[in-house]
């Protein structure tokens, strides 16, 4: 159960080659939520409220995210601020909320750029086949043998430090495992009775793909993108953690953690907490994703 | 099987050329000015203008690319922007501490992988709250393990482990970088053990997630090795149920072990990025990280360059160790 990049492509690519020939042509949710145990739906009604809480947290709290708003490296529990407050007197809690606000808007925007951008080659690529199919799968072959993690990083460098330069990093390493699952799907999607009788009946290029194989992959991406977050999330972390990402005041989580590593001998709540906080969002979203695989794979949808 | 590795080990070429073309780009395309983090930013259109020739900035790129490929191959990777020191020099250090510790790391990942497999498939409300503590443990952030594991084994336990840097006692002038070794090779064992203490928490921490993954799968892999047909002809033939283990589920199990491994492995190398910064540890990922704080790029590409190298030669020869005990993988 690792959690990167390549290991979402390992287990999807494994869960398409057990579920054989039946393409997921309906939305799991109904199915998958049945196929749960208590324990999962638990998991996945405390990240809704999690995600809610980081929503809505940052608005609701009396505390601005960025003005010290105490005394400095308060104790969690002190009165007022109950995570504590961070060198500089801002409110933790507050800060908190909203740094897994910025990690949960960053994580879905690499995981819907990657998605639909590699969802796009893996489909014209599957779908045309030929020269072209040969070219976009040796440029995703390429990407795929580089280590993500360490491109990600030297594109973020190279963009200036930034939330916006990490996301663009991670994005550029990650779409290939979309496009390599995509293709394979889009391939055995092809020889399905529905596309040949459309083909039969004279439905050929871009209509027969938006039609009639785009709709059958849908749901894959779909599930794989959901699995994907929780390893997204803790790729932003570690490149925020080591400064590529938006410096302080914005409350960015790996930041505030490595910023937090000077105080943290004798104040471990300002590094500590927020990587518990990114921990609390990785498990839980990660949590979900392994739910959902293992419901989808036991109601067979 | 000669075939196999021969057609790995020409990818493997073509990656390594078309990563050092991404990376020396990435330097160019970025919006980090060389110049200005050679010189400072308040030096003259003058001293610009020959940093810029010092540094062969104004030659054409294709040029620039040459002089930084044959650097590569030649050894000669240039100088940091930010420290004028010859990168060379500084990889010399930095390079055998960060193997050192991936070394010691992956050692700790399987011997965790395979203590903890065996708590993995116990059954009841035990089995699942393992299960769930192991599920938290490859999800927590490397950073927090290392935290926690310097709260509690240093500042708790009133400094039981070291928790920065690689020694009490510095460095042998003539040594080959890996304190370790260098111990055992002058023969002093308090400075080897020295070392080995040194390097317990940060190979804890960048092990533990890998740890738990490769338990999980171990279990699931012997679980199903021990349900597997094959196995319940040999019991029926009369073989005792550890030599069925030894004999023929060790051998099945092992091959998502170590391709596990190697995605770990390959998922090390970064997270020793983060550890080496929580630890002191004068490696790779320290002196990444301090380029990027100053945004000497020089720095950063060659650093990103080698780590990519380790991780793109490390998964060919598990590709190739592993098509060598399981045959299915040369043909398909």
């Amino acid at each position: 159960m690792p959690f990167s990049r390549k290991a979402t492509l390992e287990r999807r690519t494994a869960d398409l080659a057990a579920t054989g020939d039946e393409p997921a042509a309906t939305s799991p949710k109904d199915g998958a939520w049945a196929g749960m145990g208590r324990a999962e739906r638990a998991a996945l009604i405390a990240g809704s409220l999690v995600v809610l809480a980081a929503l809505v947290g940052p608005a609701l709290s009396p505390y601005s995210v960025i003005i010290p708003s105490g005394a400095p490296l308060l104790a969690p529990g002190s009165a007022g601020h109950l995570f504590g407050t961070d060198a500089l007197g801002m409110d933790l809690g507050t800060r908190l909320l909203a740094g897994m606000q910025r990690s949960l808007g960053a994580a879905l925007a690499v995981t819907l750029v990657a998605a639909v951008l590699g969802s796009f080659i893996g489909v014209v690529a599957g779908f045309f086949g030929g020269v072209l199919d040969t070219v976009l799968m040796r440029v995703t072959d390429l990407f795929l043998a580089f280590p993500a993690t360490i491109i990600a990083m030297a594109l973020a460098a190279a963009l200036g430090q930034s939330l916006g330069s990490a996301i663009v990093g991670i994005t550029v390493v990650w779409w290939p495992l979309y496009a390599r699952l995509v293709r394979g799907e889009v391939r055995r999607v092809a020889t399905l009775p529905h596309v040949l009788a459309a083909r039969v009946s004279g439905v050929r290029g871009w209509r027969l793909l938006a039609r009639h194989v785009v709709p059958a992959v849908t749901p894959t991406i779909a599930v794989t993108a959901s699995l994907d977050i929780g390893a997204v999330i803790m790729t932003l972390a570690a490149l925020s953690f080591i400064g590529l990402g938006t410096p302080a005041p914005a409350p960015e989580l790996g930041r505030m953690a490595s910023d937090g590593m000077k105080y943290f001998l004798n104040s471990w709540w300002v590094a500590v907490l927020p990587s518990l906080a990114i921990g609390l969002l990785a498990f839980l979203f990660n949590y979900a994703g392994d739910a959902l695989r293992a419901a989808l794979r036991r109601t067979g949808v | 099987m000669a075939a196999f590795a021969l057609r790995r080990l020409g990818a493997l070429l073509v990656v390594l050329f078309f990563l050092t073309i991404t990376v020396f780009v990435l330097g160019k395309v970025g919006d980090a000015d060389p110049v200005r983090t050679y010189i400072g930013v308040n030096a003259t259109p003058a001293q610009v203008a020959a940093a810029r020739v010092e540094l062969g900035l104004d030659d054409p790129v294709p040029v620039q690319f040459w002089h930084f490929a044959t650097g590569l191959v030649t050894g000669d990777l240039g100088i940091s922007l930010s420290t004028k020191r010859p990168i060379a020099d500084d990889l010399s250090t930095a390079l055998p501490a960060t193997l050192e510790l991936a070394g010691a790391a992956i050692v700790l990942t399987v011997i965790i992988g395979v203590l903890l497999s065996a708590l993995y498939s116990r059954p009841g409300r035990v089995g699942a709250a393992l299960r769930l503590v192991f599920f938290s443990l490859a999800s927590a952030p490397t950073f927090l393990i290392a935290m926690v594991s310097v709260l509690v084994f240093y500042r708790w336990a009133g400094g039981l482990l070291p928790a920065a840097g690689r020694s009490s006692y510095g460095p042998y002038p003539d040594g080959t970088g890996f304190y370790v070794l260098d111990g055992l090779l002058h023969g002093s064992p308090q400075y080897a053990w020295d070392a080995v203490r040194h390097l317990v928490l940060p190979a804890l921490a960048a092990s533990i997630g890998a740890g738990v993954a490769l338990a999980r799968v171990l279990a699931d892999g012997m679980t199903s090795a021990m349900a597997s047909p094959w196995a319940r002809t040999a019991r029926s033939l009369g073989e005792r149920e550890g030599t069925i283990l030894r004999r023929h589920a060790l051998r099945n199990a092992s091959s998502p072990g170590l391709s596990l491994l190697a995605v770990q492995a390959g998922f090390m190398v970064s997270s020793l990025v983060v550890i080496e910064q929580v630890f002191s540890w004068k490696g790779l990922g320290s002196y990444l990280s301090t380029a990027i704080g100053v945004g000497d790029f020089t720095v950063i590409a060659t650093v990103c360059l080698v780590l990519g190298t380790v991780y793109v030669v490390l998964n060919t020869v598990t590709d190739i160790v592993l098509a060598a005990v399981d045959p299915r993988i040369r043909l398909s």
